[in-house]
Parts: C-alpha cells; structure tokens; sequence
C-alpha cells in the first residue's frame, strides 16, 4: 500500500507541477486567437518532455550527477560557460516570470496593486527554500496544484460545440486574420513553455536531492509518464477555455484575469477560488524550482557544494547565488515590467535554449563511463534524435519569427 | 594497480569530492613539475609529473588566456587525492583545504548569520 500511496503521489505532484505561469499565459493566449488549433503542439511538447526528464532523470539516478556538472565536464569550461550564461539568463526571466505570477494571483484575491506583492512573494520562495524539506516542498505545490483541474470542469460546464473542437485540434489550419508566421511563431512559444530547460535542472537536481538509485527508476519513469500527459491536458484545458469563451468575443489576453475569466463564467465563485489556489501553488512552486535551478546550475558548473538536503551553512555559495537571483528578479519587477511580457518572451528564450540543455544530455546517456549497462536503448535514441531535429528547428526559427511577426502581436 | 589517465579527459573539469562527499570545487587546471621551456629536452629526461589540481582564478585564465601569478594559485596536492573515477576524491575533509577559502568566507560571513543557517531543513 504504501507503495502505491509513493507512485500516486508522485503522479499526482508531477500532474500539479507540469503547469507553471508559461503555460497558463501561453496556452490562455494562443486558445483566445487560434482555438485549438495548435493543441498538437502541447502534445509534441509533452512527448519531448517526456523522453527529456527521463533521460536526465536516469543519467541522474545512475551516475548520482547532476546535468551541469556533466555539461561543464563534456564541453569543456568554455563551451560549458557560454551554455550556463545563456541557462542562467533564460531560467532568471522565467524566475522573475514566476513571482511576477504569484503577485498577479494574489492581486486577483486582494486587488491590491501586484507591484507590493513582489518583496511578499520573493521572501517566501527564499523561507521556504532556505528552511522546508525538497520533498515536502515538491509535494505540498504539487498537490495544491491539483486545483487546476477547474480549467478542465469548466470546458464541460461551458457546453461547448465538441466538433467544432475537435474539428480545429484534428485538423489544424491558421484561422482566418492571421498570418501563418504567428501561427507559427505561437507554435514555438507552446512548445517552450512545454518544454522549459529549468524542469530538466530540476529534475536531474531533484533526483540527486531525494538520492535515486537504480531501484527508482521505475517509479521516476511512472510518475514522468503518467503524470506530464495528464499535466498536458490540463494545458490542453486552459487553452480550450478560452477557445470557447474568449475567441467569439476577440478578447486577447493581456493579464490574468482573462485567463481565469472563462472558469468564473463557468463556475462562478467557488471555480474562482480553486483557479486561484491553483494558479498560486502553481506559480509559487514553479518559483521554487526555478529559483533551487538558479543555484544548481552555478554551483554545479564551479563544482561548489549544493543541495537542499545540507543545511544552508553547508552549501553556502548556493544559497548566496540564490539570494541574489531573488533579489535580482525583485529588481527587474520593481521597474513596472509586465509579469505578462516576461512570461510570453521567456517561452520563446526557452524554446531558442534548448539544444544547449537537450544535446549534452543525449551524449551523456549513450556514454558507458557514466552510465554502465544503462545507456541509452534503441527506442529512447531514436526518439532522442526525432526530438533534436525538432529542437533545432524550432530553435532556429524562434529569433526570426519573433523579428518577423513583431512578437506575435 | 596502475592505470592510465587522460589529464584532459579524466581529470580537468571533474568534480572533487572530499574525505565526506562533500563537493569542494571542479578540477579547474593542474599543475606541473617544471618543464624547460624553449630549450630541447635532454635525452633521458624525467617526464613531468602532476603536482597539484588548482581551482579558483586559474579558471577566467583558462578560458579567456593568460595565467594568473602563482601568488593567486589555489592548489590541491596530488598527495591528498585518494582516488580518481568519474569523480576525484580526497583523503581530507574541506575545512582543512586551503582552496575551500571562498565557501568558507561566505558561509562565516553571510549564509551562517542569517537565522536558522546552521539547522538542517524541516
């Protein structure tokens, strides 16, 4: 039983954690202007999630090393630097994305100006990382998370024209009044805040955290396989909600309260209160993770000591690092920057990443000095390589099409 | 049992690991005994040997060129090195290295001063 209790909480956190501000913006922006239409890039994007936590999560469990400190040991220092200074930037605009979104979630309760929530918000992700245990952390979020399953209730409650639906998500073309390089240029936007870089820190970190071993790997594997398809739908959800509610009326979501407006419409005050408790856990845990992959990356490329398992005194330069990307995320907010922005660009900047997180990674896992008897099998490079020349592309393509469309406006 | 090691494949920018497990620095240059330079060896002369791993400043030098003054060198003897796998460990804990200085300082000055900075996370 007790077993049993440890793979359905760790499918239900992975469930609760998949969905962070990214991909409640992206999904609520790109269902307001293309329906469903490109709800085949969610599940691109979860499938590449997939095949890349599991990798990173088994290189982890079976060599007991984190993924920058391999970057760093395979590419050498100067290849390894250039890849942590464009990490770190890209992970530090999505922390300030994160506690942006949770001063916006709180600004939805109170309606008081987010702008006093930031020091709020920021000093509690530090409390909790600086004194709560990885594990309770992980699963108290996660849990909480849960609450978005209301995205999910009210596209039933809204009754809306399934085939219309269906027929949009099946068979995906760019609706009318939009050019097919925003089109595209959403496509990739989706597909970054599927796929995000910091999970992949995280999810190596974290399996060195909780000290997987080989025995693990079968529940790592349940709760990634299991739990980010069903993160995905709740995606899908939120996208569908606002294909139904806001694309009649041509509502283009610029704030939060466009994203939960179809879910209050839906289900009036008590499906207001779970989107909120939701968007809060989520928001706040995506914070902490990216907040702990801040601290992770650095310390792993200099080799300092690291993890949330010491006491803070034993790892000291990681939770110096931490404090100040907190307090420079605080900074970058306190200019009146729109949380919203950050998020849609830190998306693409993820997307535009990605090969320098996902190609170390692939190398690792087919290398028999770390990785034993356990290196890759057929089946998981061949997906790999699918999945590199899908990343590149849409790597390639996002600085360009972000040129080209105007940022998708 | 001896064993054959590729300084740069098998040593420099590896993990060091001290007595407890704990992560001390990466593996970020060595250092040599000294070797002549612009002059040809003699026949019969001693290959040099790896006198110590150096962390610190020697890092910014390796990658941008150039080479701090030994004064800056934060070494690791090759005698404290108990053994080199897919990390590097040593036989001593990291309070008593000289190249844990940075850790220390932060730790002493900034991190151990804040409230609850010595207590194990709840």
């Amino acid at each position: 039983v007790k077993r049993i209790f440890a793979v359905a909480l760790g499918v239900l956190t992975a469930i609760g954690g998949f969905v962070d501000i990214g991909d409640l913006v992206t999904n609520a922006v790109v269902g307001s202007r293309f329906g469903m239409s490109l709800a085949w890039v969610v599940v691109v994007g979860v499938i590449g999630i997939c095949v890349f936590a599991n990798m990173s999560g088994r290189v982890a469990a079976v060599s007991g090393r984190a993924t920058f400190e391999i970057i760093r040991e395979r590419l050498g220092p100067r290849a390894g630097l250039a890849n942590l200074g464009a990490g770190f930037f890209i992970n530090l605009m999505t922390m300030t994305a994160e506690i942006g979104g949770i001063a916006l979630a709180l600004q939805l309760i109170t309606g008081i100006e987010p702008l006093l929530f930031v020091p709020l918000a920021a000093f509690g992700v530090w409390i909790v990382i600086w004194r709560v245990k990885f594990s309770q952390l992980e699963n108290a979020t996660g849990l909480l998370g849960l609450s978005l399953i209301v995205f999910a209730v009210a596209v039933f409650l809204l009754g809306p024209d399934w085939g219309a639906l269906g027929h949009q998500a099946l068979a995906p073309s760019v609706p009318s009044g939009e050019q097919p390089a925003t089109y595209w240029y959403y496509a990739i936007a989706l597909f970054g805040a599927a796929m995000t870089p910091y999970e992949v820190f995280f999810f190596s970190s974290g399996a060195v955290e909780e000290g997987w071993k080989r025995a693990d790997l079968g529940q790592a594997r349940a709760n990634v396989l299991v739990g980010f398809p069903l993160g995905g739908l709740l995606s899908l959800a939120i996208a569908a909600c606002a294909a139904i509610v806001l694309l009649p009326q041509a509502i283009a979501v610029t704030s939060l309260s466009q994203v939960v407006l179809p879910v209050v419409q839906a289900g009036g005050t008590i499906a207001f209160c779970f989107v909120v408790v939701g968007i809060l856990a989520a928001t706040f845990g995506a914070a902490l993770e990216t907040t702990l992959s801040s601290g992770y990356t650095i310390a792993q490329y200099f080799g300092w000591s690291w993890g949330k398992f010491r006491p803070p005194a034993k790892a000291a330069r990681f939770h110096l690092v931490m404090i100040a990307g907190l307090i420079a995320a605080m900074a970058i907010l306190a200019t009146g920057v729109d949380p919203i922005l950050i998020t849609e660009y830190s998306v693409v900047f993820s997307a535009v990443a990605l090969p320098l997180t996902y190609i170390p990674i692939l190398i690792i896992a087919n290398d028999s000095e770390y990785m034993g008897a356990d290196v890759n099998g057929r089946l998981a490079n061949a997906l790999g390589l699918v999945y590199l020349v899908v990343i590149l592309i849409a790597s390639i393509a996002a600085i360009p099409l972000m040129i080209v469309t105007g940022a998708g406006a | 049992m001896r064993r054959v090691f590729d300084a740069q494949l098998h040593l420099l920018d590896r993990q060091v690991l001290d007595a407890d497990g704990v992560p001390i620095t990466a593996v970020d240059d060595l250092e040599l005994s000294d070797v002549p330079t612009d002059t040809d060896l003699p026949r019969g002369a001693k290959a040099p040997v790896i006198e110590s791993l150096l962390s610190g400043p020697v890092l910014g030098t390796r990658i941008f060129g150039g080479r701090p003054p030994a004064s800056r060198w934060h070494r690791i003897p090759w005698s404290s090195i108990a053994d080199v796998g897919i990390v590097v460990s040593l036989t001593a804990k990291g309070d008593e290295l000289e190249v844990t200085w940075p850790e220390r300082w932060v730790r002493d000055h900034i991190i151990a001063r804040i409230p609850g900075g010595r207590h194990d996370p709840e």
